[in-house]
This record gives C-alpha cells, structure tokens and sequence, in this order.
C-alpha cells in the first residue's frame, strides 16, 4: 500500500486537552481544501485547479418523504429539558446554571405514591401514638390526638389539595411531624431520586444507545432492488424488512408491507454487509446481539444469538472475513465473535484508555488487518492485536494535545472506513468524532489525525457512512448524522500518494422538518403532533448509490430512520457541472444566489405526506407516562356528567350555570359533595382496616393486631387492595391532564370514581383492578387515569416483573412497552394483574 | 431545595456555539446543552437584544455557509460585524477570529471574490484582532500559495515574521517559528526553480555564474528558516523534504543524515513513517551498505508492514547472507499479505510462493510453520476460499496461479482454492499449473516429507 508521499504540517504535543491551540490551523474548512505544500513546485498549479470545483448535491425536494405506504406507530416524546430542569430559579438569576427539578419531582411522588412514602413513617411512629381521645391528655402539645384528627379530617383528605383547609390541630400536628417526616422521606427518596434524575438528564444529554445506527441496507439480487432493514413498533423490537426498488432519477418504490421479526428488546444497531458474496446482519439490542443470514432467496436466517450480562454498547461486522463480528459491553471487554467458533474475549479493562471518565461506552471495529481491533471508548482509540497478548495494543487516537482537544471534548463515534473501492482512499483511515469535531486518523501513523475539521453540528454525531464515489474517478461523499436530524455531506479525497483531504466545502441536507410543508395545512394540535413526531431523534442512516444507467448523472437516496420508527428518504443528485455560473447574476439582484433552491414539492410528494399524515392520525395515542396536573373544567365537567349517568347524585348543571354566569360556585350550590363522602363506616369490611385497628387499639391489642398485619401482609398475598379512596376521590374534582397533553381530544371522558367508600371495591367502575381484557383497559379508562391505575396496581402483591423483560431499563419508551406487552397478556383473573415494569419513581 | 440539588454542570453562560471551550470544569461539555436550557425559563440574566440579533446572525451565516449560499451569507456576514461592539468584553474578544473564519470561508468560496479582496480583508481582519496577527498572515500566505502568487505570499510571511507586539509566549515562538519554515519553504521553490534554469544553462554561459550565486544564497537563507521548526516535534514532511534536498545539493551529506536521523529517531516526535522513507531513500541514493538499509527498514517494518517498500526489504533480507534475514525476509512477505489492501498484490504473492518454496526446499520447514501458526485459522477464509478462487480466476489468472501455488503448499493439495485453480484449463498456464502440482505435492507442509 501506498503511503501518502507528504504528510501536512502538524505540531506535536503531548499532554492533556486544551493544551494544544498553536497547530490548530484547521479552523476553517477551507484550510483543510488546500492542497498542502508539495516539495515539488510545478504541481501546485494542478492542485489549486482541482480543488475549486464546487462539489455540491442538490435535494430533489426540499425536505425528505415519508416511506409509502405509510407504517405508522404510536410514539411518544419522552422526556424532555422542560420535565427535568428547574424552572424559575430566581437564585440562579445571576449565574444561570443547570439544576435538576427535584422539588416538583419529589412532590409528584408523594403525590402519586403516598403509601409508599408514608406508610413506613405510620409504621415507625405507630408506637408513639395516642390512637384515644385527647380528653386525659396532658402533654398537649407534644401528643396528637389521632382520634380527633380523623374527626378533623372528615373524609376530606387535604393531602395535595392546596385549597384545603387545616385545622389547628392538623396544623399542629403538621408542624410537630413536620421534622421527622421531612427528613427521612426526603432522604430516603432523594437518594433515589436523585440517582434516576440523574440518569435521565444524561440520557438527555447524550442517548449513546442508538450509536451506529439501527438503519441498513442490504442489497439484493440485482443493483435495483435492496431491502431496508430497521426496527419499528413503538418499543423498536420489531426489525422489518423492507423491500425497495431504486429508479435511477425517480423515486424509490417500497414494494409491499415489511417482513418481519419480533424480538425481545428494542434494537439499538443493526449492521449489514457483504464479505465474499455472504450478507450479514448483525443487530444489537440493549442486552443481546444477534447475527442472520441472508439466504438465497434473501430472506434472513438466524446464525446464532447472544446475551450481554452487561449491557453491549457496539457490534460491527468485519469486512475481511465472512461471519465475523466484533462485540463490546459496558464492562470494557471487547470480544472476537464468529457463529462457528463463538466468543473470544480479546480485550478487557473497565477503564478508559487515557484518562478517568465516568462513561462506560465502548465501541470495536475492524482494521485494515484482519485480527487487529479498535478499541473505542470516550477518551480515545486504542488499536488491539487479537492475536498478541491480551491487554496490549496501540494508542490510534487520544483526546488529549496531540489531536489539539478542546477542554470538555469526548469521543462520540469511531468508525472503521472500510474501503469500499481500492482506487479512492486507503483501506487504513478510521473516523473519529467528537462534540466538536471530525478526525480521520490513519492506522499507520496513530496518534497525528491526517485531517480535523470543526463540524459545528448542534447535536451529537452518532451516525457516519462512508459512501463509494458516485462516479469513477470522483471524491468519497462521507456521510454524517446528528442525532437531532442535522445531516451534513463531506467529500473526501486522497487517492494514492496524496493524503486524505476534503475536496470541497461540506453541505448541510434537509432534514425531516423541512418536510413540514410537504403537509396540508392542520389544526394547531395535529399540527403541533405531526412536528413533535417530525422532530423525533434520528437513529439510523443508510444512503444508497443508485445503479447508474449509461451516461446518466448518478444520484444518491439517503434513508433516515427517527426513534418513532418512521423512515424517510431523500434523493439527492449532483449540481450539473455546465449549469450557469451565478456570475451570470444582474448586479443588484437582492436575491440570495441563484443557487436558491430549485427543489419544490410536486403533487405526488404532497399527497403522499398526506396519506402518511393520514396514517399517523389514525394511531390511538399512547398513554401519557405521566401528565402534570391542571385544573380544566371540560374534565370537570365530563366526569359530573358520566357520573350522573352512573347514578350519582350530582349536579353539573349547577356548576354549568356558574361557570356561564362567571361566579364563583359555592359549596351549598352542590349541595352534598362533600357529603357524599362519608368517613369510613366501620362495616365497610376489611377494606376499612383503619377502624379495625382502631378497634384493636382500643382494647388494648393494636400491637398484636400489627404484628398480625404485617405478618398477613409478608406471607399470602393480599386478597384486598389497601385503601384505594382516599386521593382518588379528590381526583374527581379536578383532572390530571397534561397541560401540554394531546390526548385531550381523543380520548374518552373522565372516568368517576365510585364515591361510596365501602362500595370501591366492588363497583363496577374499578373493574380495571380486575382486568378484563387488555382493550377494554384501555378504552374504558381516559388516558389520565391509566397512571393512577398503574401505580394503584403496582403496589398488588402479585405484581412481579417477569423475567422475560426485567433487563430493559427505564427508558422513554417504558409506556409503549407497557402496552406492547399488556396486549400479549390472555385476559387474567380477577384479582390478579398483569405484569408491567415498574418504574424506578414515580416519573 | 438545596437539600437535593446539585449543580450538574459547570457554569453555563450565555455564549453558545461561538465558544464553547469557556465552561469549567473537567467533565464532558455538551454543546447543545444552551439549546435545552434555553426550551426551559430557567431564569437566569435575559439575553440583551444586541446578543441576541447576533448569535441569530451568526447561526444564519453557518447555515448559508452549510448551504454554499455564499452570497447570502456575505450579507448577514455584513450585519455580523457589530459584533465587534459588544459590551461583553470576552465576546469582543473572541469575535475577530470568528469573523476571520467565516469571512475567510466565504470569500475562498465566492464565485465574485478574488484575490484582491481577500487580500483586503485579510489585512483588515490582521490589525483588528492583534492577537490573531501570526495566524491570520499564515493563512493569508498560504491561501496564496494555493492560488500560485508566491511572491506575495513570501512577502506576507516576512511581515509576519518581524512583527513584534506584547509579550513572548511560547504558542508565539512556535508560530514564528512555522511562519519562517513557509518561508524557507517558498524560498526552497524558488530555488529549485532556478537549479533547474542552471541545469539547462550551459557552463561557459555568461549567466550561469551569476544563477548559481542565486542558487547559493536561497540555500543558506532557508536551512537558517527551516532548521528552526524541524527541531520541535512534528510532522514536517515538506520541510524536512525541502531541506534535505538542498543539504545534498551542497554536499552536506552528513548535515542531510543527520536531519533525516532526527527526524526518524527522536522519540519525542510521531512515529511518521515518511522520515523512515525519508531516511531510507537517503541512505539508497547515499549507497549505503546493505546492512544500514536493512535497519533503517526493520523499523519501518515494525511501523507499517504494509507498505510497498517491504517487497523492496524482503529483497533486501533475501540477498544477504545471514541466515536471520533469511527468515525475517519471509515474516515480511507474510505481513505484508496480511492487510486488506494488499491482497490482490501480485508481485507480493509471487515473491511469497517463490520463497516458501526455496525455503522449504531449504529445509527450513520450521520457520514456515512457525508463521503459518498464527496465520492458519484465518488466512483460509481470507485468501483461499472458494469465493477468491472463482473471482481472482475471472479477474488475474496469473494471481490465481501464484496463490494456488501458496495454497497448495500451506494447506495442502486438498485446498479449495487450489483444486479449483487445478481443475481450470488453460492452455497457456497448463504447464505452469502442473510444475505447480508437483511442486505442492513434494513440498507442501501439511504433509511434510517424513
């Protein structure tokens, strides 16, 4: 192999990062087009001709398209910046800084999981209570009478009703408890609490899980036709395979509905490729890798599966031998994986290379040798001889003064740019980037990138594609992918003797919210859904070369996958070469350039947006994993109204009066609402264990009566659901709703709650407790409720999560799996539930 | 509150993109960490209307630039430059470099730009951000050098290298330093340019006197300007290249070798393997012994073993009369083949089945087996399966041959590829093919001759 004859002048300096700004001459792009000083003279004139060329790929339309026909599933936003931060903090006026809201947080949580935050309190505390009368009480002001404090409570349980109002002996009481409820709950929660926080706002932060990307693209039997491979279902744990036809200079056809394969995670990487006439796919799961074969008949057989105890982070395929794989896990090994000789651990060290970071992503691929590896991890590549004795190996790449790091720059991606045509650049170049910018770093000379190039995207890298020249002769277009939808194109030249370069200035590609006036004008709420679902995460790249007929310009179709599972696609084509010269241009002209994008939207491209937009209305929403509470009178008003139907006294058209008249509606226009909830009547069964405890307590056995309890409690399961009233019943006055919630509109009304406290149970409105079947969950109950149920039963005895998913991790699509697997269930027995993640909070 | 919150990240302020490398603190920066921050009223001090209309400008002119737009972005680069008034004296800082970059982006791309306005531009942007000086008059020199005007460039760089502002900083001296070596280097230009007028010109020719005293006086003039930065650890290629070039011409032979030794064996610098390339060649045109030769390769053996200047080092090892060479000569010929990139080397295959046959039939089964151990499991799948046999037949039937020939010999004559390569009939390579057989026959290791 050649090896460029003349390396461009390069400082190096070892240390840390940051240390390094002296060399760094690369800040612009358009110092990495020169063609460097050669020692030869006469050649420099060639080279300043060669470079000026403009490369440039126009979009055929100004957005990409939605695959035909439309797969739609539901999704979800998740989490975002808004749920996590703190807001308002008039404290950090001054220096504004990141603060993670755990005040709102912890109150949801005491909120929706009272029990469980109090309940041990009750528990510890029981001993020191006074359950009689106040009256023979001398110590008043230590001592609280419990009596008399449910004689205050009333029925009306205050508890996170700010509009409640306190006794003074509530008061009191609040104020004494204050101190020790406080704390420990606090403590003992924070931790946890802040602990997840924590894990969300990284994963906010950085999502490292799709890294690779989870789109690929086999080709098939002729150059025309190729299946796309990617996962979808809302929880991506089905991988489809999608049959597509490329026209050259049309666009491309997806033939039929996508085969596919249903699998026990969510797919976070799927690779393909081609050694010897052999396809391979290789997917990565969270905590299981997997290989097929493509047959024959191109259809995919299952090699051979493996569990990741730990967590894998990266697979990739090798490109010298057919059926061999490259796997890395959260541990720090790297393993050599072949389907016919199994694992070989080549690699293991559970810290990073060159200096301490907390993150345990690791990434393997393949070199220009067939038994050496690259070791990825965030702080620099390490190159490993799978042949020599483990542990050793060569630093490629360091985040440190010799690539000239920033303060604060990480790894993100690294990748192995396997040569896809010999006469183009060398087969030894690996790609590394960071937050800030791209590094291509030969294997021959580590340590000194032979190109670095400030990318300036606005979100994370974590998915690149090196693509084969579209014509013989022409520069490598390199691909690269943010996570939030950017795409830029590079062209990459080097052949030879010359060293690697780009060959032009990079250009941005349209992403999925160009598209957006692809689509009919919408309502602002469908509007503001189909944007939300447009503004997905990308998670996976795949950019095919269409065949080239004879002397036609070639194309380029770029695939994109989001994280909702839907597939985009755009076709690019070159900037012809003889097209007028924008000097052409009348002076004066206010217009940009001529350069102004001559790509439109033709009817064919609106009315599929609209059949996919179709498609996507049509998709029931998911429940909201959690909603913030709002006041709202429709839902005021709906809940009187079903209530009414449901035979309960009530009066909406009281408070329907008032709210048309503006006036404030009073307690005596409703008449009997509070009324209506009565105190725990002691007959109410052993629902009521609260006046069966004070039953005990009063003959003088409530010790023996809690030993009983808690014994009843640890040893059987429990034949009742433990006071499920209280805060329900309030939840009937006003709604939890997302303020933010489009749900709004579609789903059913406000569901009431059976009022009699001793009737719960066994009224007709709880039968979700009994779960019938999975539709009829989930129709019967307004998407608001569905929480509370989930928590409600969360607390059931029988709830245990099933081992079958207990490796997935709290993720944002913990809802969507929640209802994947709710519908696999066969409908249960009353009593019992069906199984769910629970989640790690309340959040 | 205080109780549970805890500050995740460093300070954050108000600075996007711009500069990002001003946060503290030692953990991992996020640059899209402003953009969330920003969905959330976190409170915080309110962007002033001035900061906020140029960092919109600033984003418009990245995207034009990311758009080839670079009329459009010429325009907003115009409303960018009250950028330079911020009341923020950290910004006003910073912004003479931002403006530099993207001014000289556009301007490098823009189909009405030429030289005289970057020329213009430059200079400007040069007394602007005074900080910049050195950089900015390089990168004006070399944008130069790019579009052929070496005299110009020259002359900026010699502007550069006598200005003299503030204090000496070491990331200064290291500028000068580079400033000088361009010089040297477009001093050396002109040089070879002016051997090459004296090699034409005749002796007797009253001209030739006075183009060698020219001729002489760059020499001197750029060995002071390039011996400089070599000296500091880099890649230096061009000037080393450069400088060594007219060190030979001179004669200074030992001044060369000595370049050319530091420049492959101080450790301080990358492992490059042109300073070996370098050297080596050197020493070749030197006519060093062959011993020195086989050193100076060894080491670029252990750099990179695939590089074509092995099949030149296994020559080398096959001509010498130690018997250690012998057996490196065939470690270099099973390295080179090893990479992706030199599997379709014909000569490197022909030399190989060549030399594991001599040295089989030299009784040195051993060191065949030896690297053949490391090699058995996966050289099978990678050279010899019956997907190569079919596609190296149909592409090089001469390659075809000489790896079935190495086939045959490593695996035996049962080998996939070899019993393909024997079953084709081809009229010209029919006897090649049958020498071939019998050769694997007598010789192969898989069956060694008890």
């Amino acid at each position: 192999m050649d090896f460029p004859s003349s390396l461009r002048p390069t400082l190096f300096m070892t240390g840390p990062l940051g240390l390094n700004d002296v060399s760094d001459l690369s800040m612009c792009s358009w110092q990495n087009v020169l063609t460097q000083p050669e020692a030869q003279p006469q050649n420099l004139k060639n080279g300043a001709l060669h470079v000026t060329k403009d490369l440039l790929w126009e979009p055929a339309t100004p957005g990409p398209l939605p695959m035909l026909p439309p797969l739609v599933d539901s999704w979800e936003p998740g989490l975002t910046a808004q749920d996590l931060l703190f807001r308002g903090g008039y404290r950090y006026r001054r220096r504004p800084r990141v603060v993670l809201d755990v005040t709102e947080q912890i109150s949801r949580f005491l909120w929706d999981h009272g029990d469980i935050a109090f309940a041990p309190i009750g528990k510890l505390m029981l001993e020191n209570f006074k359950l009689e009368g106040a009256g023979r009480c001398t110590k008043k002001t230590t001592v609280v009478s419990v009596k008399k404090l449910l004689q205050d409570l009333g029925g009306h349980q205050p508890w996170g009703c700010p509009w409640a109002s306190l006794s003074n002996r509530q008061r009191r009481f609040s104020i004494l408890g204050g101190p020790i409820l406080g704390t420990s709950v606090a403590s003992h929660l924070a931790e946890l609490l802040h602990e997840e926080l924590v894990l969300r706002w990284e994963q906010l932060l950085l999502d490292e899980a799709c890294t690779g990307g989870a789109l690929a693209w086999v080709p098939g039997r002729t150059p025309q036709i190729g299946q796309l491979v990617y996962p979808a279902g809302g929880a991506l744990d089905r991988l489809h395979f999608q049959e597509v036809v490329l026209a050259p200079g049309d666009n491309p056809q997806f033939l039929g509905k996508p085969g596919h394969i249903q699998l026990q995670g969510p797919v976070r990487q799927v690779v393909t490729g081609t050694v010897q006439g052999e396809t391979l796919l290789a997917v990565r799961s969270d905590y299981h890798c997997a290989v097929w074969k493509f047959g024959k008949q191109w259809q995919p057989a299952l090699l051979q599966a493996i569990q990741v105890d730990k967590g894998a982070t990266g697979i990739s395929l090798s490109p010298h031998l057919p059926g061999e794989l490259a796997i890395c896990s959260r541990s720090g090994a790297v393993c050599l994986w072949s389907p016919e000789n199994g694992l070989q651990q080549v690699y293991k060290d559970p810290e990073t290379l060159v200096f301490r970071d907390s993150s345990s992503w690791r990434w393997a691929d393949f070199t220009a040798h067939p038994r050496v590896l690259t070791l990825g991890d965030r702080t620099g590549v390490k190159m490993i001889d799978t042949q020599g004795p483990p542990g050793c190996g060569l630093l490629l790449f360091r985040v440190g003064a010799e690539a000239s790091c920033q303060k604060g720059e990480r790894v993100l991606l690294t990748q192995y740019l396997r040569h896809s045509s010999p006469e183009c650049l060398p087969p030894t170049l690996h790609l590394v980037c960071t937050q800030f910018s791209l590094y291509l770093v030969d294997e021959r000379l580590p340590l000194v990138p032979m190109l670095k190039w400030n990318h300036g995207l606005p979100s994370p890298i974590l998915l690149a594609q090196l693509l084969p020249p579209p014509r013989p002769g022409c520069v490598q277009p390199l691909l690269l992918g943010g996570q939030a939808g950017h795409l830029q194109l590079l062209h990459l030249a080097g052949e030879g003797v010359s060293a690697p370069r780009l060959a032009g200035p990079p250009q941005s590609l349209p992403s999925r919210t160009d598209s957006l006036p692809a689509f009919p004008l919408l309502e602002p709420k469908i509007q503001w859904r189909l944007q939300e679902r447009l503004k997905a995460p990308t998670i996976g790249l795949a950019a095919v070369v269409p065949p080239l007929p004879s002397a036609s310009t070639p194309g380029l179709v770029v695939f994109q996958l989001s994280v909702a599972g839907d597939v985009f696609y755009q076709q690019l084509r070159p900037q012809a070469d003889s097209s007028p010269r924008r000097d052409a241009q009348p002076p004066g002209d206010t217009r940009p350039d001529c350069r102004a994008p001559t790509a439109s939207w033709t009817p064919q491209d609106t009315a599929g947006c609209s059949q996919w937009l179709k498609a996507l209305l049509k998709v029931p929403l998911a429940p909201p994993v959690w909603t913030a509470p709002t006041f709202n009178h429709h839902h005021l008003l709906g809940s009187m109204e079903l209530q009414r139907e449901e035979g309960v006294v009530q009066q909406p058209g009281v408070l329907r009066e008032a709210m048309a008249q503006g006036r404030l509606l009073l307690q005596r226009d409703l008449g009997s609402l509070p009324l209506a909830d009565p105190p725990p009547a002691p007959e109410s069964g052993p629902a009521d264990e609260l006046s069966e405890r004070l039953r005990e307590a009063w003959a003088g056995r409530g010790a023996a009566w809690w030993e009983r309890r808690r014994q009843a409690r640890t040893s059987g399961p429990r034949r009742q659901p433990r006071r499920p009233k209280r805060r329900t019943q309030l939840s009937s006055t006003f709604s939890f709703s997302g303020h933010v919630d489009p749900s709004d509109g579609t789903s059913p009304p406000h569901s009431p709650e059976g009022p009699p406290a001793g009737a719960l149970p066994r009224s007709p409105i709880t039968s979700p407790s009994q779960e019938l079947t999975p539709d009829a969950w989930s129709q019967g109950i307004p998407s608001e409720r569905r929480q509370t149920l989930h928590d409600y039963m969360a607390k059931l005895p029988l709830q245990r999560d099933t081992p079958g998913h207990a490796g997935t991790p709290p993720s944002s699509q913990a809802s969507s799996t929640r209802a994947t697997h709710s519908r696999q269930h066969t409908p249960i027995l009353s009593g019992s539930q069906h199984p769910r993640k629970k989640p790690r909070m309340g959040f | 509150m205080s109780d549970f919150s805890e500050e995740l990240k460093g300070p954050v302020t108000d600075d996007e993109q711009v500069e990002t490398s001003v946060l503290s603190g030692a953990g991992m920066h996020f640059p899209w960490l402003q953009t969330y921050i920003e969905t959330v009223a976190i409170g915080g001090k309110r962007k002033k209307d001035f900061a906020q209309t140029t960092s919109a400008c600033l984003s418009f002119i990245q995207e034009a630039l990311l758009k080839h737009q670079w009329q459009q972005a010429a325009e907003y680069m115009h409303s960018y430059f009250q950028t330079l008034e911020d009341s923020d004296s950290y910004k006003r800082q910073a912004a003479p470099e931002i403006i530099w970059k993207l001014g000289s982006e556009i301007l490098f791309y823009h189909p009405k730009s030429n030289v005289e306005t970057f020329n213009t531009f430059a200079d400007r942007m040069k007394n602007i951000g005074i900080m910049n000086y050195l950089k900015i008059s390089l990168q004006h020199a070399l944008y130069l050098l790019h579009h052929g005007m070496l005299e110009d460039a020259k002359r900026k760089l010699s502007e550069a290298e006598t200005w003299r502002h503030g204090e000496k900083t070491s990331s200064r001296e290291i500028l000068i330093n580079l400033i000088q070596a361009y010089k040297g280097l477009l001093q050396y230009y002109t040089w070879s340019k002016k051997k090459r007028e004296l090699s034409k010109l005749d002796k007797d020719d009253y001209a030739y006197s006075a183009v060698a005293q020219d001729v002489f006086n760059h020499s001197w003039k750029t060995s002071v300007n390039i011996s400089a930065l070599i000296k500091m650890p880099g890649v230096w290629d061009p000037f080393v290249k450069s400088y060594v070039e007219m060190l030979e011409f001179y004669g200074d032979r030992d001044g060369a070798q000595e370049v050319l030794t530091n420049y492959a064996y101080d450790e301080k610098f990358p492992s490059n393997p042109n300073a070996h390339i370098y050297l080596y060649n050197f020493l070749k045109r030197q006519k060093a012994p062959r011993s020195k030769l086989i050193s100076v390769l060894k080491i670029l053996y252990q750099i990179v073993p695939s590089h074509k200047l092995m099949l030149e080092f296994h020559t080398l090892l096959r001509k010498s009369e130690k018997e250690e060479h012998h057996k490196l000569g065939l470690e270099v010929l099973f390295g080179v083949l090893d990479f992706a990139g030199c599997t379709k080397n014909i000569t490197a295959w022909k030399y190989l089945a060549k030399y594991v046959k001599k040295t089989l039939m030299g009784n040195h089964l051993v060191w065949v087996q030896e690297e053949w151990k490391s090699r058995k499991n996966w050289w099978p799948s990678f050279h010899f399966s019956y997907f190569w046999a079919k596609s190296d037949w149909k592409e090089d039937t001469a390659l075809a041959c000489e790896k079935a020939f190495v086939a045959g010999l490593l695996l035996g004559k049962g080998c996939r590829y070899f019993r393909y390569i024997l079953k084709q009939d081809h009229q010209i390579l029919g006897k090649k093919i049958k020498r071939m057989k019998r050769s694997v026959k007598k010789y192969s290791i898989v069956n060694p001759r008890l």
